[in-house]
């Protein structure tokens, strides 16, 4: 079918109308942003907050240990409270993964209606507010919450039980609310897993661990990366969950940023620890792309 | 199948006990909330002293018309009504919006070839997978940068930036099944472009452009971490009022706001999840 010139022009016209409103809204309100930020963050913080515009590649100085002169030492605090981030967030990977794992296998193994319904009642908390979701859990784990009234009333503990502000309350707080993140890649391949693979690895005789081991895990492993990298994501950049599960005590790098705008309104260092985190985005995704892309193209082998 | 894969009954058995707990951990929390809500107790919700609506009476009338809590325990009416109408203006607007723009991209990527397709679709999910703590700052520091005053127009121009691509992965899924023969054959007619669209392709993706509506209204309503960047004085959304309580400390009236918040996000919700289910 031959197309006439004008509908060729007319097809363009169209192409361009439709294409436009979103092209100049993430072009003005997306990529110039993250333009910006990344040029603010090699220039000078200002007195009282925004920016001379000299290069300063202190921001990052500060991060890693390249002090801004021979006055200044090098303090790892930064990169301590980093570290910290990227603990925390590993854990809330190896939390969710623990947790989502069985939980996609017991969905798998139902039928119809009660299948629907299942799968309708893990999705749904997904919707709550993430806010309402970690207020709960300052209502279980606080002194004079449940949990510690609930172990004090029956005897087991004498003195108020307080787990709020470590490590462990803020990450039991990513686990709830990033838990649909990881459950849903995952049961997306365990629901088309082949079955006939785990029947043959027992009929010739494996061991149920060395089917897991050598069958399953393999088969499912493109769910649990793609889980464990939306999920490792908004952990490492959070700054709600410790702020109210962590308080002053545990820091990540998603308060130094907030509090790098907000409060001490150094700009420059809070783009620069921003930067930080978006090469993390950078890498996990483009390791996942090119991974997915190797698959698919053994697919068509 | 997996009676066969779970040779003894006593893992079976251990397995169902596991989901059932899986769904207790999801639950549980939000139960917790729920229950608390009706507790009338001021100081220590954890403690029960008897059932009461008051906390409920407190949101719509003010602390004076119900029972003996003071003001000292719950925000003013007619703030909550402000922030809640603010995080109404914004939802809607911002859904809205970016559900015409996500739509029209969607169907240009669907209907057209053109140079640069594949970095182009990239560049369409990217604002999805920038984490909300970076765009934000971004967005701060464009706008105080341009000489924007923060304010709802501020946070809508936010939202709908990233709701876009959102609108547009689900209106694409809903394409990708579609019939393009269809249109051609509308066009063949003698069908002009927006007759084509109106009768032929908008009913063919509708439930995806309803989903993708809801979607980006729930996400817009819940957001934190954006809005708590770009808002200014005069624009606090109902999550940042929420936050703001928490930070003061934990009055029971969070409860039931927190339990009326989630029984409107919910059916939202399953009202989305339904035309997804009936779609296929």
């Amino acid at each position: 079918m031959a197309e006439t010139g004008a509908t060729a022009s007319r097809n363009r016209r169209t192409l361009i109308l439709l294409l436009a409103p979103l092209t100049i809204l993430l072009g003005v309100f997306f990529l110039i942003p993250l333009g910006i930020m990344v040029v603010y963050s090699f220039l000078e913080p200002g007195l009282y907050g925004g920016v001379e515009w000299n290069w300063y590649p202190y921001n990052y100085g500060r991060l890693i240990g390249w002090p801004l002169n021979d006055y200044e030492v090098f303090d790892p605090i930064y990169l301590k409270i980093f570290l910290n981030s990227l603990q925390i967030a590993l854990m809330t990977v190896a939390g969710t993964l623990l947790l989502s794992y069985p939980a996609a296998f017991w969905v798998a193994s139902m039928k119809g209606p009660r299948k629907s319904l299942v799968l309708f009642l893990v999705a749904l908390p997904f919707f709550a507010n993430m806010l309402v979701r970690i207020y709960a859990w300052l209502l279980l784990l606080r002194p004079t919450g449940f949990l510690s009234t609930l172990l004090e009333s029956t005897g087991l503990i004498i003195e108020p039980l307080d787990l709020l502000f470590t490590n462990f309350s803020v990450i039991v707080g990513m686990v709830y609310v990033l838990t649909p993140f990881m459950f849903l890649p995952i049961y997306a391949n365990v629901e088309k897993l082949d079955y006939s693979l785990v029947r043959a690895s027992r009929d010739l005789g494996a061991t149920n661990v060395q089917t897991l081991w050598r069958i399953i895990l393999p088969l499912t492993a493109p769910g649990i990366i793609g889980g464990s990298v939306i999920v490792f994501i908004p952990a490492l950049g959070n700054f709600i969950v410790p702020s109210l599960l962590g308080g002053s005590k545990v820091q990540m790098t998603g308060n130094l940023i907030e509090r790098s705008f907000l409060q001490s309104r150094d700009w420059p260092f809070g783009a620069a620890l921003a930067l930080l985190i978006m090469a993390f985005v950078v890498v996990l995704f483009s390791l996942q792309f090119s991974r997915q892309s190797k698959s698919e193209g053994q697919g068509t082998r | 199948m997996f009676e066969r894969i779970m040779s003894s009954k006593g893992w079976w058995r251990l397995f169902q006990a596991y989901g059932l707990v899986f769904l207790i951990f999801l639950y549980l929390p939000l139960a917790l909330i729920f229950v608390y809500s009706f507790n009338a107790n001021p100081i220590n919700m954890a403690v029960w002293t008897e059932f009461t609506f008051d906390w409920y009476k407190t949101i719509f009338f003010g602390a004076g018309t119900a029972g003996s809590f003071d003001a000292a325990f719950t925000e003013s009416p007619d703030r909550i009504f402000e922030v809640v109408r603010n995080s109404a203006i914004v939802a809607l607007s911002a859904s809205t919006i970016s559900t015409v723009i996500g739509t029209a991209t969607a169907i240009a990527i669907r209907r057209y070839d053109f140079v640069g397709k594949k970095v182009y679709q990239a560049l369409l999910v990217l604002p999805m997978i920038v984490p909300d703590i970076v765009l934000g700052i971004a967005l701060l520091i464009f706008f105080v940068g341009a000489g924007f005053e923060l304010s709802l127009l501020t946070v809508i121009i936010g939202h709908t930036t990233f709701l876009s691509s959102y609108v547009f992965v689900v209106v694409s899924a809903r394409l990708a099944g579609m019939d393009m023969s269809l249109e051609r054959a509308s066009a063949d007619l003698g069908a002009g472009p927006l007759t084509t669209f109106r009768r032929v392709t908008l009913p063919q993706i509708m439930p995806g452009v309803v989903g993708g509506f809801l979607l980006a209204f729930i996400i817009s309503l819940d957001d934190v971490v954006i809005t708590y960047f770009i808002a200014g004085v005069g624009s606090q959304t109902l999550p940042l009022f929420i936050l703001a309580m928490m930070r003061r400390g934990l009055r029971p009236q969070i409860n039931a706001l927190a339990i009326l918040l989630l029984s409107f996000t919910f059916t939202v919700a399953a009202i989305g999840l339904y035309l997804r289910s009936r779609k296929s």
